[in-house]
């Protein structure tokens, strides 16, 4: 039957006669939210909290010990005939009430039933924590004696000295750390060595309690209790924590975001202490630790702290500054209302706010944060896994459980199930159905281009490099660098002195020789044979050293570009023997060489390829295609150019031990393609690119399934 | 002197399992199929021809002697150790066998032992109509009386827990057992006396009733400790003395179905009449309005879940009308959900369809048997509307009590049974809600019942002339005739359509119910044609008059398919009686409101088309567009009901607070 609901309900008999009233602890608190009025309920035992609309709070503050549920209904609804809440939003306000432990009533209450909630509550708290386990919180202590004594100390801080005082340190901290930004970049290399791990847990947990206890000052600063401090275990590191929850109570949204942010701020503070006494300090331990604690409270602030999506300060500091209480639970809803009402066509289904503008941040804020989550998520369970097998396993197991089955599940429940739909299922199902067909179809069925790219560098096929055979100064560039030249042109000039006065010599000892001959024809004969052999010697040697005059002028062995950039730059310098002068590169035949992972090899040589091509660097628009391709057969561990290893800012791993980086962690394949350059693309050599092979379309499963195969073999087979 | 656990017993009640989801209830519906596999009738059946042939034996034993035997066998039932009842239990049922042979002449058939065996096991017995079912539960209450715990058995009306409670009475005196009724009319110390006997004969409604007035005379003191604790401290304020019931432990329900799936979520509510001027002149106001909305136009209904959505127009032309009016007219909430019922009681509240105006009242009609339901009201604010419809002057809403649904009563009882003619359709309900496994008992004659195929018309005129047509043809062959109608009007029709024929016709529904007994007596007569509402179907036994059975037996006509293919069953099942001959037809028509409300439009059309154009196949089609409408109406009504306990539930669980109010 239709549910015309509101006004009356059928059990309304059942607390019409009731006296209930809300406990004495319980504190009703009136706050705005984009301008709508609510009220915020806070049981001051346990700290949590509801929120509702003015027209319950108007029924729940008549509540007294001396009128009946009915009575103060039928005064609401004189009062207020259309807001008042209806008989069934009083029986669900009051539920709910009750189950939160806040109404008190003069009848005794049903105790087996109270026992029977309490034990589901604990069941319920235990799954939760199993279910967030990377998240666990071991509560141990209560602060708020501590902080109490604190705030007639401290508690100017929170206010106009300490900002002050916190903008000054800031500033400062900040001017300093622009001026030696690269220095501070330079040591982020050592910080993650195993070696400084010690130093940076150290660091991080001296910046977590002082964050937290910022967060409590600030909020004991504005009367709100703080009860609740202790470890929680973020991905098994233990850090702590401190519940400032009861700020939310707060009127002020600027108090709450204050409250919020002081962690922030404390962190910040303690950064910019930290970097001027690294800056006052010579290397050591404290130098070290004050380092420690900038890098930490840097990253985490905009990692994790200030950071909206994650539900840290920032989810709570973007929620206030929105003015969108529970903007998580809320944008979830509305993520399902617009499901519901566009797709499923329920048209009964209410977003959760009436405002156009709240419901749009509620949508943006939905689908980034589920994305960033899932990434977040991922490369947590990656990094896992890399490091720890087993225990990557085992929480992968958990959380494919907890975020692909339980949804999985619960979503078949509420399809099949949920009152919501009850018009609509035929349409949920088919539409849940065909998107889920579409989707399948797409990547499991529908060929899509399928590519796979290899870095690589553009060699040349001939290319020289020009240096001198005959030492001497650099005298005179005879071909500019970058003009083309032909072979046999002369390029470069040099000048040796010494040379020429050796060839000098040679001539005078020429004619002493000759001299001595003519000597010994006329006198003994017997020393004629002697002398023959000396000037033969000498003769040799001047050609010797004619041909070495000669290759002073350097000249290109074959056709090409003449590129010597800095020869310019060395005018009049002694250039040794075989000193590098610059390169004469072939311009007109290019070869492109590939580094194939051993992964993909396979399908390199297995499946047939479409097209191959190759894009450079810089000119990806261009591609240029292949006309040959030759694939070197055995695998290598030597890059063709130290370009492509991570040391040289490419792709492919490289040994870190190898200096040259060009020895590569793996082994790998080359593969070694001849292609038509484009007009466009000006090519030089040990310019880097990608070599692009196309196979067969593939359906997009296929492909992702492949990766990931690929990605857990390599994962794993280094474990 | 009060016995603190006699105290205790009188309201301890062991609260019962919540309902399973998700992949429990998948378990638990397989462990439902498990519970009634067909081994277990077989099994049945063997203990039964067991008891059959332990029963010769007690056949020369002397009265006194049989009795001495019965004494020493309620000895050992009163003592809770099952394994020794079960030891004794086949010897046991063979005494009681004997003894009904003595006392009341009737020997019971093995089919009966069989159904006895399976109540006493709680199960729900399938048994059809003539086989016994009286006797059947007759032998169960002696079995459970022994046990002295509370045992109701719960039947359809007073005037049959009177019957069988007199008819019965020498077995269960011979037995040992005590036994007593509780009828409508009796006074709380009769009614309490009643139920402190072993086994009670009563309906449903005052078994429910009696134990709401308990609940509303327990108040916060429900729970038997703390009322001990409270009377011992202060004697003068005992309770218990006002107490009727001596509490919930052993329930045999006979139609089954009809109190635990059809009437589930009925209601039984104690209520006050209060004066609320207010809402009966918003009611009348109310009616105003909405007599100026028109269907399609401002406001769509849906026929499926019998409700109505305003368009914009609608709500403009309500906010106009509204502008002159006080008070809660004013804002938009209040008054559409007004006009909304209004609406609603005038598009799905049909005169004559779900209820009648009797003696210048509204009178609410079982939608299932047809019956009158004087006394029951829609709920708040919908009866109002529909007096008001009436141009009646609404009548003062009641102001309401306590209130359980048959549904959430019978879960609250330790043991529960039941007989049925007609369980088997509901039988995963049955398990899902009650936990309990339905079996259906052969019956001890083979059934000469003919079903013809069903007929199927494209339209409601032709079905109704061919029903005429047959009824004529079968009247003249001197075949007695039943027709079943769904509504009155519609009983109505049909009866001014025979008129017309110049032939005789008895007409049964709830505005003629009168002569009922009369008309069902002469309805197996040669030749005699009967019409009947649904309320023919259940619980009447329709004998055949002498050579009507040499002949062809009674035959019934349904001149419609009803939502549950039971209550089609039920109709059927007044025909081939203890292996008499019989004969059913259905004549169904595509303008069938099960087929209007539950087959989409486009479907229908095709199959109009196809059925005018006579095509091959097509009646065979609509055939099975009818099934799925069944099957999709008792979907329906499943899920509805089920939605119905699971709120009831939840609001037993939320308002705790509410402490005195369990389960009322």
């Amino acid at each position: 039957m239709s549910d015309f609901p509101k006004t009356f309900s059928e059990s309304w008999y059942r607390i019409a006669g009731k006296r209930v009233w809300l406990r004495p602890h319980v504190q009703l608190q009136r706050q705005f939210f984009r301008g709508r009025k609510w009220y915020v309920v806070r049981d001051a035992f346990s700290n949590q909290f509801y929120r509702i609309r003015p027209p319950a709070y108007e029924f729940v503050a008549r509540l007294t010990r001396t009128r009946t549920v009915q009575e103060v209904w039928e005064a609401c609804l004189k009062r207020y005939p259309d807001e008042a809440p209806g008989q069934q939003e009083v029986i669900q306000l009051l539920a709910q009430l009750f189950h939160a432990n806040l109404l008190q009533s003069e009848d005794p209450t049903d105790s087996a039933r109270l026992f029977e909630r309490y034990r589901k509550r604990r069941q319920k708290e235990t799954q939760s924590r199993l279910v967030n386990i990377m998240f666990a919180r071991l509560p141990l202590l209560d602060p708020d004696g501590v902080l109490r004594k604190a705030l007639p100390v401290l508690g100017f801080l929170v206010g106009p000295v300490g900002a002050l005082i916190w903008l000054v340190t800031f500033g400062a901290a900040l001017k300093f750390g622009i001026e030696h930004a690269s220095e501070l970049v330079q040591m982020t290399e050592g910080v993650l060595a195993p070696g400084n791990l010690f130093m940076l847990y150290v660091a991080l947990v001296l910046i977590k309690v002082l964050h937290e206890f910022g967060h409590g000052l600030a909020c004991r600063k504005f009367g709100g209790e703080v009860h609740d401090m202790g470890v929680m275990l973020l991905i098994f590191t233990p850090l702590p924590y401190v519940d400032a929850s009861s700020s939310w109570a707060f009127r002020s949204r600027w108090q709450r975001i204050l409250v919020g942010g002081a962690g922030i701020l404390v962190e910040l503070f303690v950064a910019a202490v930290a970097m001027l006494v690294w800056a006052w300090t010579g290397p050591g331990t404290l130098h070290s630790l004050a380092y420690n604690l900038i890098f930490v409270a840097s990253v985490s602030t905009v990692l994790f702290n200030g950071n909206p999506l994650l539900r840290y300060d920032g989810y709570y500091l973007l929620s206030d500054l929105l003015d969108i209480p529970n903007l998580y639970g809320q944008s979830t809803q509305q993520l399902r209302h617009l499901l519901e009402r566009y797709v499923f066509g329920n048209r009964e289904s209410e977003s959760p706010t009436p405002s156009r503008g709240e419901a749009a941040w509620l949508v943006v804020y939905g689908i980034v944060s589920w994305a960033y989550r899932i990434v977040v998520f991922g490369g947590i369970l990656l990094f896992l896994g890399k490091r720890y097998l087993m225990l990557g396993i085992i929480m992968a197991v958990i959380c494919g459980v907890s975020w692909v089955i339980v949804p999985l599940v619960r979503f078949t429940r509420y399809l099949a199930s949920s009152p919501q739909l009850e018009r609509v299922r035929p349409r949920a199902v088919s539409a849940t159905v065909g998107i889920v067909a579409a989707v399948v179809t797409l990547v499991g069925m529908v060929p899509f281009p399928c590519r796979y790219a290899a870095p690589g560098v553009a060699e040349t096929v001939q290319f020289s490099v020009v240096a001198n055979e005959t030492p001497g100064y650099i005298a005179e560039v005879l071909a500019p660098s970058g003009s083309q030249v032909q072979a046999g042109q002369p390029l470069v000039r040099l000048e040796a002195p010494e040379l020429r006065f050796e060839i000098a010599g040679t001539e005078t000892q020429l004619e002493r020789a000759r001299a001595l001959r003519l000597q010994a024809l006329e006198g003994s004969a017997a020393n004629l044979q002697p002398i023959e052999t000396h000037i033969a010697a000498v003769e040799k040697r001047r050609r010797h050293l004619e041909v070495q005059l000669d290759a002073l002028v350097v000249r290109a062995r074959h056709a090409g570009l003449w590129s010597a950039p800095t020869l310019e730059l060395a005018m009049g310098a002694w250039a040794k023997r075989g000193t590098e002068l610059g390169q004469v590169v072939n311009t007109t035949a290019f070869v492109f060489k590939a580094v194939v992972s051993q992964q993909e090899a396979a399908r390199l040589f297995g499946q047939p390829i479409r097209r191959v091509e190759v894009r450079l660097a810089g000119r990806a628009g261009w591609s240029m295609r292949v006309t040959g391709l030759d694939i070197v057969p055995a695998d290598q561990t030597t890059l063709p150019a130290a370009a492509l290893g991570y040391s040289g800012g490419g792709s492919v791993a490289v040994d870190a031990s190898d200096r040259s980086g060009v020895r590569t962690k793996e082994p790998f394949f080359l593969v070694r393609a001849a292609f038509s350059p484009a007009p466009e693309v000006v090519l030089r050599h040990g310019r880097s690119g990608r070599m692009r092979f196309e196979f067969n379309p593939e359906p997009l499963m296929q492909q992702w399934s492949r990766k990931l195969r690929q990605v857990i073999q390599k994962r794993y087979q280094q474990a | 002197m009060t016995i603190p656990s006699l105290g205790y017993r009188r309201t301890d009640i062991v609260a019962p399992k919540e309902l399973v989801t998700g992949l429990d209830a998948v378990a638990d519906r397989m462990a439902g199929r498990w519970r009634r596999r067909d081994a277990i009738l077989r099994e049945l059946l063997a203990e039964a021809e067991q008891v059959d042939r332990l029963a010769a034996e007690w056949q020369h034993v002397s009265d006194r002697r049989l009795q001495d035997r019965l004494a020493e066998f309620r000895e050992v039932f009163r003592r809770a150790n099952r394994a020794q009842q079960d030891a004794a239990l086949r010897e046991a049922l063979a005494a009681i066998r004997e003894a009904s042979e003595r006392q009341l002449g009737l020997r019971p058939f093995v089919v009966q032992l069989a159904g006895t065996l399976a109540l006493h096991r709680g199960y729900l017995a399938e048994m059809a109509t003539g086989e016994g079912k009286t006797l059947t539960a007759g032998l169960a209450g002696v079995l459970a009386g022994w046990t002295r715990q509370p045992c109701h058995i719960v039947t359809v009306n007073d005037y049959l827990a009177e019957r069988d409670t007199g008819w019965l009475r020498p077995l269960y005196r011979f037995c040992g057992v005590r036994v007593g009724c509780v009828l409508a009319p009796m006074d709380p110390r009769q009614r309490r006396e009643n139920y402190d006997q072993d086994v009670t004969y009563t309906t449903s409604k005052e078994l429910v009733a009696d134990f709401l007035r308990d609940r509303l005379v327990l108040g916060p003191w429900y729970d038997g400790a703390r009322r001990h604790l409270r009377h011992m401290l202060q004697p003068r304020q005992a309770l218990d003395g006002y107490l009727v019931l001596r509490g919930l432990h052993t329930a045999i329900v006979d139609e089954a179905d009809s109190v635990l799936v059809d009437e589930a979520v009925t209601p039984l509510i104690i209520c006050r009449q209060e004066e609320n001027v207010p809402l009966r002149e918003a009611c009348r106001v109310a009616q105003q309005i909405a007599a100026k909305l028109e269907r399609n136009l401002h406001y769509e209904t849906n026929l499926r879940y019998k409700d109505v959505t305003l368009k914009p127009s609608g709500e403009v032309l309500i906010e106009q009308e509204c502008e002159a009016l006080p008070g809660i007219w004013r804002g938009p909430r209040r008054r559409l959900e007004l006009v909304k019922q209004a609406i609603t009681a005038r598009e799905f509240f049909q005169r004559e369809f779900q209820y009648v105006v009797h003696e210048g009242k509204i009178v609410i009609v079982d939608e299932f048997t047809g019956r009158m339901l004087p006394g029951r009201t829609w709920r708040e604010g919908l009866h109002q509307a529909v007096e008001a419809k009436e141009g009646m002057d609404p009548t003062a809403p009641s102001e309401t009590l306590a209130r359980i649904s048959f549904q959430r009563f019978f879960r609250l009882c330790a043991r529960l049974s039941g007989m049925t003619g007609t369980a088997s359709e509901g039988a995963g309900e049955f398990w899902h809600i009650y936990h309990l496994p339905v079996i259906a008992i052969p019956t001890n004659r083979p059934c000469q019942r003919t079903v013809l195929p069903d007929r199927v018309f494209a339209d409601a005129a032709s079905k109704w002339s061919a029903v005429a047509d047959t009824i004529l043809a079968l009247h003249q062959d001197d075949v007695p005739v039943l027709v079943g109608t769904r509504s009155i009007r519609a009983s109505e029709e049909l009866a001014a359509r025979l008129a017309e024929h110049g032939v005789e016709f008895r007409v049964l529904n709830a505005i003629r119910h009168q002569e009922e007994a009369q008309i069902i007596a002469e309805a197996g007569h040669p030749g005699r044609i009967t019409i009947a509402t649904n309320m023919a179907g259940r619980g009447t036994d329709i004998r055949l008059a002498p050579g009507v059975a040499e002949h062809r037996g009674l035959h019934v006509i349904a001149t419609e398919r009803h939502e549950a293919g039971r209550i089609d069953r039920q109709l059927f099942g007044r025909c081939a009686r203890q292996g008499d001959p019989g004969t059913v037809h259905a004549f169904v028509s595509l303008e069938d409101e099960l087929i209007r409300r539950f087959i989409p439009r486009a479907v229908v059309r095709t199959l109009v088309a196809a059925l005018r154009s006579g095509q091959p196949g097509a009646d065979r089609l609509a055939r099975l567009a009818f099934r799925r409408a069944q099957y999709a109406a008792q979907r329906l009504a499943f899920r509805q009901r089920q939605q119905v306990l699971k709120t009831d539930t939840w609001i037993d669980d939320a308002l705790a607070f509410a402490g005195s109010n369990r389960y009322m």
